[in-house]
């Protein structure tokens, strides 16, 4: 049996068949403005308020108070006393490129992991991430080993990623296949607004729900509905990944 | 440091050679094929780099024959010679993110 960490967003870990599978790293892939960091902000939550998990937050986007603002239009009202309380624990751009170097940052990182104290982490985003190597091929050793180090020390993580999902000639990032997860965050305009859809393309180890989930994002955060899109006619040997 | 002991390394037969192929953990063995180095002559230029601090020790690997194979690195990503004021020799090392997550990672296959 493989042990999961639940998503807390009920509809995800129904589409996941129970959550995304533990210890291992999920990318979570979106145009501005689909949802990713909310995404983020709500798995790290609800890590702490329901399931007693602490989690990391690395942001090279935003400022500590930035993450606390948007948690809690999100109606996240606990989250300053849980960063307060070190149960979530943040890393903001500031921390992260104080010295305009992520070294010392990192070092602060890693021990924090060896304690083994954490459950769940995000990294906002993976490009910037990504900065800090040279090119494709260090890109990619490095991203290997880093989700290596976080799978050790008993971490299950969720990356952000600045890709949309565009049929059907979607481009796919070297990063989707070192990634153990794929999640798609959709969104599509409408006469009245826009349409959001969930996608989860990839998970090792489990089988997933491969349709794409119609979804809204509220105060509660992402919620994600059962009945299956329009999208679902498209039958998994067509599935561009 | 010496400069003067540095560049001296740095020229020795192969030395530039060495660092060039060691950008990713190489053993000894592999460097004398590669660049066709006779072996005794490889490792001596490898102490030497490596006392210098130009090249590191990177792992102790296992090799198909279930044999410990010490690889190497580099440490440098470049080396600058100043003869303005003195001889000095200004040597950027490899960038801390990758060493750090290298030896992080490191630890991990001991544990």
């Amino acid at each position: 049996m493989i042990e999961q960490t639940k998503t807390g967003i009920e509809g995800l870990d129904d589409i996941l068949n129970g959550g995304i599978v533990k210890n291992s790293t999920t990318l979570v892939s979106g145009n501005p403005g689909a949802g990713k960091s909310i995404l983020c902000l709500q798995y790290i939550y609800n890590g702490v308020e329901k399931y007693d998990e602490k989690g990391i937050y690395l942001s090279f986007e935003e400022d500590e108070s930035d993450l606390r603002e948007a948690a809690e239009s999100l109606g996240f009202d606990n989250w300053q006393d849980h960063v307060e309380n070190g149960d979530i624990k943040v890393y903001d751009k500031q921390v992260l490129l104080r010295e305009n170097d992520f070294t010392s940052s990192l070092d602060i990182l890693l021990e924090e992991l060896e304690d083994g104290d954490y459950d769940r982490l995000v990294l906002d985003s993976l490009a910037m991430f990504e900065l800090f190597f040279e090119n494709e091929k260090e890109k990619r050793t490095y991203l290997l080993k880093f989700t290596d180090i976080l799978s050790d020390s008993g971490l299950t993580t969720l990356m952000t990623n600045e890709q949309g999902a565009v049929f059907p000639d979607t481009e796919i990032g070297l990063e989707n296949y070192l990634t153990d997860g794929n999640i798609y965050l959709i969104q599509t305009p409408t006469d009245t607004g826009v349409n959001r859809y969930v996608w989860v393309a990839k998970m090792r180890k489990q089988n997933i729900e491969t349709d794409i989930y119609p979804m809204e994002i509220d105060r509660g955060g992402i919620d994600v509905h059962q009945n299956a899109s329009a999208f679902s006619m498209m039958s998994e040997e067509e599935s561009p990944i | 440091m010496d400069s003067g002991e540095i560049l001296q390394t740095l020229g020795n037969k192969y030395s530039a050679e060495i660092l060039d192929a060691t950008d990713e953990p190489v053993s000894a063995q592999e460097l004398s094929d590669e660049l066709g180095i006779p072996i005794a002559t490889c490792y001596r230029r490898i102490d030497e780099l490596t006392e210098h601090d130009l090249l590191e020790l990177h792992d102790n690997i296992l090799s198909d024959d279930r044999r410990r194979i010490k690889v190497y690195r580099r440490n440098v990503d470049e080396v600058r010679v100043d003869f303005d004021d003195e001889l000095t020799v200004h040597i950027e090392e490899r960038s801390e993110v990758t060493n750090k997550l290298d030896e992080a990672w490191r630890t991990l296959s001991e544990r």
